[in-house]
């Protein structure tokens, strides 16, 4: 027995002496990445790892900075029919894929068209749908999709189902990057693009490495790689920016305040508008919830500000409507709903409640989500509302909230694009009720025509407006319980130069960022 | 013996079909849709409906059993719903590394754990046999969770000996084994101690000592020989549950075994892959057992399977 453990002294010595930071490694390194990509098959990117390094390997015909303003990228420039709903893309000349072959126009159709193919299961469709003919063509009703036509290798014409002013917007997310003529079924693990980036090597559930794509048109990465780890606990990702191992890092809601009150953390830090909307769908279908001025009560219980700075250490910014204040159709002089009992008594008692309501609170045990619902039930039940919290893993509650079998949700909104459009046409509409994003089952004529009407409406200060009074109305009709817009806080190593943190998640794709040994300190 | 072993490895058969009914099922019953899952925040009913189609969820449930049943048969665990991916391929992937930490939580067990519980044993109410008490009250009653990140804090954040995750080489394997095996290791001091102790009191222990022998031979030969079997039974329910996966040391250390695997399938509501590795590490489980039962009859001549 005690020879053995003579003999694991030097193994367990070798083991520790080897030290843990590597100190002069030229790779970026991102702890953003919580789970395990999906597929790099950009057909497959539903979720936020997947689309982040689809949006490494491929391109998109136009592409987000990481301001959000929306640019080209394999279309150099577009133009738009007089009525609105015909697109001509001119595509980028001399463009190759990283196996050599030529971009042409063809393979902008043939990847559309996989994605809306239900046997490739990717299961999002809905940013190509208003190309005419799409939606028949992903529901098995057509077998071509008579709204892309290729008159030649660099020219891709789009015929609209109707004028949808934004849709260049759409097609920067990952779901509508291209691909090659050639898509094997190991495709999603062998991924070819256009893109900045090359995959290296894949490590499921470890980290994905990227190396730069010597001929990419916008200009190689300056990095010599790009590694994306998988880290799925929050504190795990601050052990290893703490230990320098990693270059960026989300800090963790819980964490926000250590870091801005330490001297030397803070200088560490950047933040960004996350265009994420965290807020209590209220189901208007359901019992006293049917009331607006239950709706308007529940909204004056809370103490919003209060929230704000508890929870999430003051980095949110109220909601006064959908539409967060960086996006055009933001009215930055409404005033929200007040923290004001008496008025949320009084309005219950005009909805015929004088004794006040029960309703049940869902929730997914997302740790934020659970801390909000146990701060607006302590709120609800100052005015007289009964909350019960119904807990349920993200799934399984997500699902319920769909079906209409919640009273209350606690959940959050992410920009799929930089467009007010984003938020009011999947959260409002009626056409997007239960599984499209309506989960408080609004239904209201005039909101819906405001928002129908924004969508073809081609003047942008036009189209503006009508967001706005859209957003006005939804205030009104408080079909949720407006909390917040997260301010997402970034740390980023004093030796990575060029970072910006992006606003949609996708926005980010290293071209410009570099490791610089200059200067380099031990953290 | 050999007999033994094939008759065993026959049953299994029946328990592993079992095994396969109820995560059939039970699967169908929970909440939660896959297509559901799949399809992400925004989506539309025909959507969602071509994908059952696609998916052959819609299907009858038996003829869905009868399809997964005719798979298996084939050695075929079936594609992953959400990632496209042969499961056979993602679990012989993940499985090794899962056995690596679990091998290294046991090594690492049965060493400290042992030699803790064997020196406890020759001077109970000593200092080791104290200092081996403070060390199992721990061990068993610190949450995996918080060790975890008490150690990343230590070795890796403030000493910088080792890296805080991931996985590699010997460097990575240290943290997430000590988080793993501390519960064992604890409950193998007090488990050997009180098998030490019965043995030390035993007529043949008094016999090797008046023959002479030196205590380490009476000790190490004679005594721990004997009190082998308790050992074995910790050693082999604990690592059959490591090899199971150790879902939170795995996630705390970002360590990509199967643990964490089966957490995403059933995040993600990825039937085939979560049937896939129920049955796999049901099949893993009944091996451990078999082999543990197989050591009880190396370990002690007393035990035969006739």
């Amino acid at each position: 027995m005690r020879r053995s453990i003579v003999l694991l002294l030097p193994l367990i010595a070798a083991a520790c002496g080897g030290g843990g930071t590597n100190t002069n490694r030229r790779t970026l390194v991102d702890s953003r990445d919580n789970y395990d990509p999906r597929s790099l098959d950009p057909a497959l990117s539903t979720d936020v790892p997947t689309g982040r390094a689809v949006g490494y390997l491929f391109d998109g015909l136009t592409r987000f900075t990481p301001d959000a303003r929306v640019v080209p990228a394999l279309a150099t420039s577009w133009d738009v029919s007089a009525g609105g709903s015909v697109y001509t893309f001119h595509l980028r000349r001399g463009v190759t894929f990283t196996d050599g072959t030529p971009f042409v126009a063809r393979q902008v159709a043939r990847s559309w068209q996989r994605v809306l193919d239900p046997k490739v299961r990717g299961g999002r469709g809905w940013p190509l749908y208003p190309i005419l003919g799409a939606k028949e063509f992903a529901d098995g009703k057509g077998t071509t999709i008579p709204g892309i036509a290729t008159p030649n290798d660099s020219t891709v014409v789009v015929t609209l189902k109707e004028p949808f002013a934004i849709f260049p917007k759409l097609l920067a997310m990952p779901v509508a990057s291209i691909a090659p003529d050639n898509t094997p079924a190991n495709f999603g693990e062998r991924p070819v693009g256009t893109g900045p980036w090359k995959l290296a090597e894949w490590k499921h559930d470890d980290y994905l490495l990227f190396v730069p794509n010597k001929a990419y048109w916008g200009g190689a990465p300056k990095a010599d790689s790009l590694k994306a780890r998988i880290i799925s606990e929050p504190s795990t990702a601050v052990a290893e920016f703490q230990s320098g191992n990693v270059d960026v890092l989300q800090i963790p809601q819980g964490e926000i305040r250590a870091w801005e009150l330490d001297a030397e953390r803070k200088k560490l830090l950047a933040s960004t508008p996350a265009l994420e909307l965290v807020y209590v769908a209220i189901n208007t279908t359901r019992g006293p919830l049917a009331d607006v001025r239950v709706r308007q009560a529940i909204n004056h219980s809370l103490d919003r500000r209060t929230i704000v700075r508890n929870l999430i250490a003051g980095r949110g910014e109220l909601a006064s409507g959908v539409i967060p204040s960086q996006l055009p159709g933001s009215d930055k002089t409404r005033i929200g709903y007040a923290f004001d009992t008496l008025r949320a008594k009084q309005l219950l008692r005009e909805a015929g409640y004088p004794n006040g309501i029960d309703v049940e609170l869902w929730t997914s045990t997302t740790p934020i989500f659970v801390r909000i619902a146990e701060t607006v039930q302590g709120y609800l039940a100052l005015s007289g509302i009964r909350a019960k919290i119904v807990q349920r893993e993200s799934a399984a509650a997500r699902e319920a909230a769909r079906k209409g079998q919640t009273d209350l949700f606690v959940k959050d909104w992410y920009a799929d694009y930089p467009d007010a459009e984003n938020f009011l046409y999947p959260l409002l509409h009626s056409a997007n009720k239960g599984v499209g994003g309506n989960v408080s089952y609004f239904q209201n004529a005039q909101f819906d025509s405001l928002v129908t009407a924004s969508r073809r409406e081609q003047d942008e200060t036009k189209r503006v407006a009508l967001y706005r009074q859209a957003d006005e109305l939804a205030f009104r009709e408080a079909p949720m319980v407006f909390l917040y817009f997260y301010n997402e806080l970034y740390a980023i190593q004093p030796w990575v130069k060029g970072f910006v943190p992006p606003v949609i998640f996708n926005g980010q794709p290293w071209l410009g960022v570099s490791v610089s040994h200059a200067g380099r300190s031990t953290p | 013996m050999t007999a033994f072993i094939l008759r065993r490895l026959l049953l299994s058969i029946p328990t592993l079909f079992g095994v396969l009914v109820v995560a059939f099922l039970l699967l169908y019953v929970a909440p939660g849709d896959p297509v559901q899952a799949m399809v992400g925040e925004r989506a539309d009913e025909e959507t969602i409906a071509r994908l059952r189609q696609e998916l052959r969820l819609d299907d009858p449930l038996p003829v869905q059993f009868g399809h997964y049943i005719a798979g298996i048969a084939k050695g075929d665990l079936g594609r992953s719903y959400i990632t496209n991916r042969p499961i056979k391929k993602d679990i012989l992937e993940r499985f090794p590394k899962t056995l690596q930490l679990a091998g290294a939580a046991m090594l690492l067990a049965t060493i400290c754990g042992v030699t803790l519980g064997v020196f406890s044993a020759r001077n109970p109410g000593g200092f080791v046999d104290r200092f081996g008490l403070g060390v199992a009250y721990l061990g068993i009653s610190f949450p995996v969770y918080w060790v975890g990140l008490l150690l990343i804090l230590l070795f890796a954040v403030t000493l910088h000996w080792l890296p805080p995750s991931g996985f590699g080489g010997v460097r990575y394997l240290v943290l997430p084994a000590i988080a793993l095996g501390m519960r064992s290791i604890a409950f193998l001091a007090r488990m050997t101690r009180s098998a030490m102790l019965d043995a030390l009191g035993a007529d043949y222990v008094r016999t090797a000592r008046a023959k002479g022998l030196t205590e380490r031979l009476v000790v190490g030969r004679h005594a721990l020989r004997n009190a082998l079997i308790p050992i074995i039974t910790v050693l082999g329910l604990d690592f059959g549950a490591y090899l199971t996966g150790s879902i939170l040391t795995e996630t705390i250390f970002s360590w990509p075994g199967l643990g964490r695997y089966v957490v995403n399938a059933i995040a993600r509501r990825d039937l085939p892959a979560i049937q896939g590795s129920v049955l796999f590490l049901s099949a893993v489980f009944v091996l451990v057992n078999l082999i543990t039962d197989v050591a009880y009859a190396k370990a002690d001549p007393r035990v035969t399977y006739a």
